[in-house]
């Protein structure tokens, strides 16, 4: 029977060698230590002996010097005088081995989650108090209902630690027994709030306590109710196709309901000539076509004329902040975008300094990653402003919600023809609806209000922009 | 170096049994190292190979006079003593395969072969341990009142460790029936005796501890053989320990895969090459003639056949389960 | 009951087994007639005869060698360091050989080897004689690790290392050595891997090692006169560690200080921080703190050596700060 001689192993992690050369050839007698062939090692050639003696059979598809062969692979065979060689028919693949490929390693594709920026004060994060509470503190405030977020820690770097939580339980446990009325006064509810909790018998002062302080609305009452384990007199779920809820839609929801709870939304409308806008958009696709550049949409001119109107109104731009309310130079405004799975708003960055082409381009890449989901968590954060234009859809005017910790939002109608009076005379304009939602708590109406006829201003006559 | 015995069997204190098993021994040894030569450079066995050709004599010499109950302490050149005190090819090869059915159940592989059962105390990927564990079974033996020795195989390496003169002090002052053997094959991988020993002649320490000690041609089985047997007689009747120098010499290099050049030459190989102990001895049987070709065709067919059926389970044996890999740290499954 | 050191009560566990276990044999240096330097074989020498209590030359790495050969061959030996500093000699032994042969004969062969000797600071030992190095040994796979922190422990531990299978590493501090507490005549155990409860507790939670748990229970009671309950955990054995038990502890008092004389990096409290962490993080309502030794060699002057082992006042200042987080 023939016997193999294969690719040997000479050192520990060895996988595979490069053949040097054939000391032997086809036919040739071999006896137990002769050398057969030689292997490159790093530092020198090494001579490998056989370990059987008859006829060396070498196949035609031999290794070849130079050839990288892995460890085990039959190179040759000894017969006995008169045998044959078992050649295989194919020749042997195995024996060169390929030249190691490294695995590219792709990241599994993540879903883009679109979480709050660090400084919101979703539950249990730093607010901008820097507030610290220790794991148990925390394990034990959850326990009792305690709402930290306002306490002062006793511990030595003023951490909350278990003390103060359970100080603070045991002072609201002390308070004495309140009629139902005190407890509704003292409970913050809406009227509305108020009568549905009571004809749905849900506990006022047990939701206030849950909701930390806040004032309690009617989504809050409808909430406890959903919530409730169903009994008799409950509605029953109805049943139909459902959407399981993603992660971006309860992000989205909280996030709407922290803006209703948290600021005090006031929103002013007035309704704007856009006939020098759109003249002044027909000009820049009429230039910037033919060279390929892209076309500013009314979305980046609203954005530029916003940001030269909040040079000149900078509260509009700014955020509560502590016991301060801060004004940042740069103006980031961001743009909302709808997209099959909700609604995102990327940052437009610096718009004070952009050029009309950059904010194009920039606006660009930004819609189109977020249509494909593959915005990064920066491009969502840092807003200092936000627009959302509806018109597309023929809404004129609406009431958008503030985008948390910004002060003011802009909404944008369509621009449609409409009549309009100029110098007494009847005549066709386009005209598009200004809605701006405005945090009271920030900036009162008036000056609100002079914000937005400062955009009217620039919407009516865009040359303003460009030279001011 | 003794003179070689007679090879009269009456003379001898061995029958002709006897001599032919010597012969056995040292070929199925031989060629089971061939054989993991073969498979190691086919890829087979993992790790490191030490193989034990040109050394038979002196394993099988030595453990001719063992009990199963006696304790063997080996080194990392240690499948010879491995046979030689009783393992099975099969639990050898499938050992260094890797297997669950090795004799280590693939947990040791070549340098942490154990086979308590037949007294195959360990062999060591650390040189000089077995010196002090072997000197450890002798005060066991010494301690339960029992006749048997304790053994460490070494090298000329080991001779120069602290591990040599404290397992030897100790059983020296202690009386302990221990053979300390030293297999000088010449060389520590490739630092020659000559260069790292202030007297490279091993054997001569012996007085140094106050045991006695001799030094033999350890390619002699026959020489090997008197000198163990004299130690053996030695240790159980309470006379202490013995040191054995056999001087020997390995052909292969000293781990396979390993460039054996460089520190000798081609010619120093072939001259001990000559001296073969299998072949030499195989000759020297005949030529007395104290057994007829028949016998060692029928030896050599035998252990063939052993070989290749040890080599065919080891290759189809089944792997370890990876589930049992934290199995045996402590005596009892329930301990974390 | 009476009252005996925790070095009578090993030797009373030593004795016991002694004579009902004939494969017990002892080796060290000055152990043999001399009774051992701290006196751990006092009169067992005339018991039992110069085999089983056998007088070594210096050669540690040779006798914890011989040792391993003679516990896989029916004997059960016990090497007594005398100074748990000698043990480095052998370390190559210990962590190739003793530690890994049960592995390595996949059960085959077990390992009852007893490795004891005094550790721990004081005396002006200075540094060649006032060693720890526990944390190695916990490290490494394979060993058990006992330290006691008085007599009564002492026994039972000791009477349990004696039937224990697994090389075990017994630890004692030379400060407690000759502490005295109620010791019952009557042998018993105590397992591996159970810690002991000193003193209940619930404001904070101090593991204690060794010879730092009676200076533990001063500091607390000082603390105690200001209103402050500690709860004080000895483990008892660093391999198997208790960690249910301290977790349970943390789980009530919320903080926890782990003081130790040996090293901080890689030391045994940064072991249980970690598992705390791991398994007990809303339990805790402040950082987790450990007191140390300092980390340098042992200085040979009283006034330096003072300076570096935890006190009683600097344990109380520790408590207190963990207290204030």
């Amino acid at each position: 029977m023939a016997t193999e001689i294969r690719m040997p192993r000479l050192g520990w992690t060895m996988e595979e060698g490069i053949f040097g050369e054939w000391l032997k050839q086809d036919g040739d007698k071999v006896k137990m230590g002769d050398f057969l062939f030689t292997i490159e090692g790093d530092k020198a050639t090494q001579e490998i002996e056989a370990f059987d003696e008859g006829i060396l059979r070498i196949p035609p598809d031999a290794a070849k010097p130079g050839d990288v062969i892995v460890v085990g692979a039959i190179l040759a065979y000894t017969v006995r005088p008169g045998e044959a060689a078992p050649f295989a028919t194919e020749p042997a693949a195995s024996a060169v081995a390929k030249p190691a490929v490294p695995e590219r390693v792709t990241a599994a594709p993540q879903a883009i989650t679109t979480h709050a920026p660090l400084t919101q004060n979703a539950a249990g994060r730093n607010t901008e108090h820097s507030v610290t509470i220790s794991p148990r503190a925390r394990r034990v405030a959850g326990e009792l209902g305690v709402d930290w977020s306002a306490l002062n820690g006793s511990g030595r770097t003023g951490r909350i630690v278990e003390r103060d939580i359970r100080a603070a339980a045991e002072l609201a446990a002390q308070q004495p027994a309140e009629s139902v009325q005190a407890q509704e006064e003292k409970v913050r509810a809406t009227p509305v709030a108020m009568r549905m909790a009571q004809e749905a018998g849900v506990d006022l002062a047990e939701l206030a306590a849950q909701k930390a302080g806040v004032r309690i609305e009617r989504a809050d009452v409808e909430a406890a109710i959903a919530a409730r384990a169903p009994s008799t007199s409950a509605a029953q779920p109805i049943t139909g196709e459902s959407i399981p809820v993603s992660n971006m839609r309860k992000l989205i929801a909280q996030r709407m309901l922290e803006s209703t709870h948290n600021t005090a939304a006031v929103t002013l409308n007035t309704e704007v000539d856009a006939t020098a806008l759109v003249a002044l958009r027909e000009q820049l696709k009429a230039a910037f076509t033919p060279r390929g550049y892209s076309v500013p949409s009314y979305n980046d001119l609203f954005a530029k004329l916003v940001a030269t109107a909040l040079q000149e109104h900078p509260l509009l731009n700014a955020r509560w902040q502590g016991d301060e309310i801060v004004m940042p130079k740069e103006i980031h405004i961001g743009l909302a975008v709808d997209t099959p799975e909700g609604l995102l708003v990327p940052v437009l960055r610096n718009v004070q300094a952009q050029s009309l082409r950059g904010l194009a381009d920039q606006s660009k890449e930004l819609i189109a990653k977020a249509q494909a989901r593959k915005l990064s968590a920066d491009a969502l954060q840092g807003g200092t402003f936000t627009i959302t234009n509806l018109g597309m859809y023929n809404i004129d005017g609406f009431t958008p919600l503030i985008n948390p910790p910004q002060c003011a939002i802009l909404g944008i109608g369509r621009i449609v023809k409409k009549p309009a009076v100029v110098n007494d005379q009847i005549v066709p304009r386009a005209m598009v609806t200004l809605s701006l939602t405005f945090d009271h708590r920030v900036v009162d109406g008036a000056p609100a209000a002079r914000f937005l006829d400062t955009v009217r201003q620039l919407i009516e006559t865009p040359l303003l922009a460009i030279t001011s | 170096m003794s003179d070689s015995p007679q090879l009269d069997s009456n003379q001898l204190d061995i029958k002709k049994d006897q001599l032919l098993t010597l012969y056995r021994n040292m070929l199925l040894i031989r060629w089971c190292e061939e054989q993991l030569a073969r498979s190691y450079a086919g890829g087979l066995i993992h790790g490191a190979c030490h193989t034990y050709v040109g050394e038979e004599a002196v394993a099988v010499g030595v453990c001719a006079h063992l009990r199963p109950e006696d304790a063997v302490f080996s080194t990392h050149r240690g499948h010879g003593h491995a046979l030689a005190k009783g393992v099975h090819p099969r639990a050898l090869i499938a050992e260094l395969m890797g297997r669950a059915t090795g004799c280590s159940m693939g947990r040791g592989g070549s340098m942490h072969l154990f086979s308590p059962e037949v007294g195959m105390m360990g062999t060591s990927g650390i040189v000089g341990p077995c010196i002090l564990q072997a000197t450890g079974a002798g005060y066991s033996f010494k301690l339960l009142k029992k006749d048997n020795v304790g053994v460490a195989f070494f090298g000329d390496g080991a001779s120069n460790n602290g591990a040599f003169h404290e397992g030897l002090n100790m059983a020296a002052i202690w009386d302990l029936p221990v053979l300390f053997i030293c297999e000088n094959n010449l060389y520590a991988t490739e630092v020659p005796i000559s260069y790292s020993a202030g007297n490279p002649d091993v054997g001569a320490r012996g007085v140094a501890y106050g045991i006695p000690s001799v030094i033999v041609d350890g390619n002699d089985v026959l020489a090997v053989y008197e000198a163990a047997g004299e130690a053996v007689r030695r240790a159980r009747s309470g006379g202490g320990p013995t040191l054995i120098e056999c001087k020997t010499y390995r052909t292969r290099a000293h781990s396979e895969g390993m460039r054996d050049a460089g520190y000798r030459t081609q010619e120093e190989v072939e001259a001990w090459k000559e001296r073969d102990p299998v072949k030499t001895y195989k000759q020297r049987l005949l030529d007395a003639g104290l057994a007829p070709e028949e016998d060692f065709e029928e030896i050599e067919a035998d252990t063939q056949a052993l070989i290749e059926d040890a080599a065919e389970f080891a290759k189809n044996s089944p792997w370890p389960d990876a589930a049992t890999a934290t199995n045996f740290i402590y005596s009892e499954a329930s301990h974390a | 009951m009476r009252e005996i050191s925790f070095i009578e009560a090993t030797r009373e566990a030593l004795t016991t087994a002694m004579e009902v276990d004939p494969t017990i044999f002892i080796m060290g240096e000055g152990i043999g007639k001399r009774g051992g330097n701290f006196t751990t074989t006092l009169g067992l020498y005339d018991r039992f005869g110069p085999t089983r209590v056998c007088d070594t030359p210096i050669c540690e790495r040779g006798f914890v060698g011989l040792a391993t050969g003679a516990a896989m061959t029916g004997t059960r030996p016990i090497i007594d360091f005398m100074f748990i500093d000698f043990i480095l000699d052998a370390m190559g032994e210990l962590i190739n050989q003793v530690s890994k042969i049960q592995y390595m004969s996949s059960g085959r062969l077990k390992m009852p080897i007893l490795l004891r000797g005094c550790i721990g600071i004081g005396h002006a030992a200075a540094t060649h004689h006032s060693g720890s190095y526990y944390p190695f040994f916990v490290n490494i796979p394979g060993f058990r690790v006992v330290v006691p922190s008085n007599a009564y422990d002492a026994k039972g531990l000791f009477a349990t290392a004696l039937q224990c299978d697994d090389p075990v590493i017994f630890l004692e501090h030379k400060s407690i050595i000759f502490n005295k507490t109620h010791v019952p005549t009557e042998e018993y155990t105590i397992p591996f891997g159970k810690a002991r409860i000193v003193r209940e507790g619930r404001d904070a939670t101090v593991v204690a090692l060794c010879s730092m748990v009676d200076k533990t229970i001063v500091a607390s009671e000082r603390l105690a006169k200001d209103g402050y309950s500690i709860e004080i955990v000895d483990p008892r054995t660093l391999a198997p560690l208790d960690l249910a038990t301290i977790l349970e502890s943390v789980h009530k008092t919320g903080r926890l200080l782990v003081v130790d004389e040996n090293f901080q990096p890689c030391g045994i409290g940064a072991e249980i921080a970690a598992g705390v962490i791991d398994q007990a993080f809303d339990d805790l309502d402040a950082p987790i703190k450990r007191l140390n030794g300092a980390h340098t060699p042992v200085p040979y002057s009283p006034t330096l050596e003072g300076a570096i082992v935890p006190t009683v006042d600097t344990i109380e200042q520790a408590i207190r700060d963990l207290l204030a987080e």
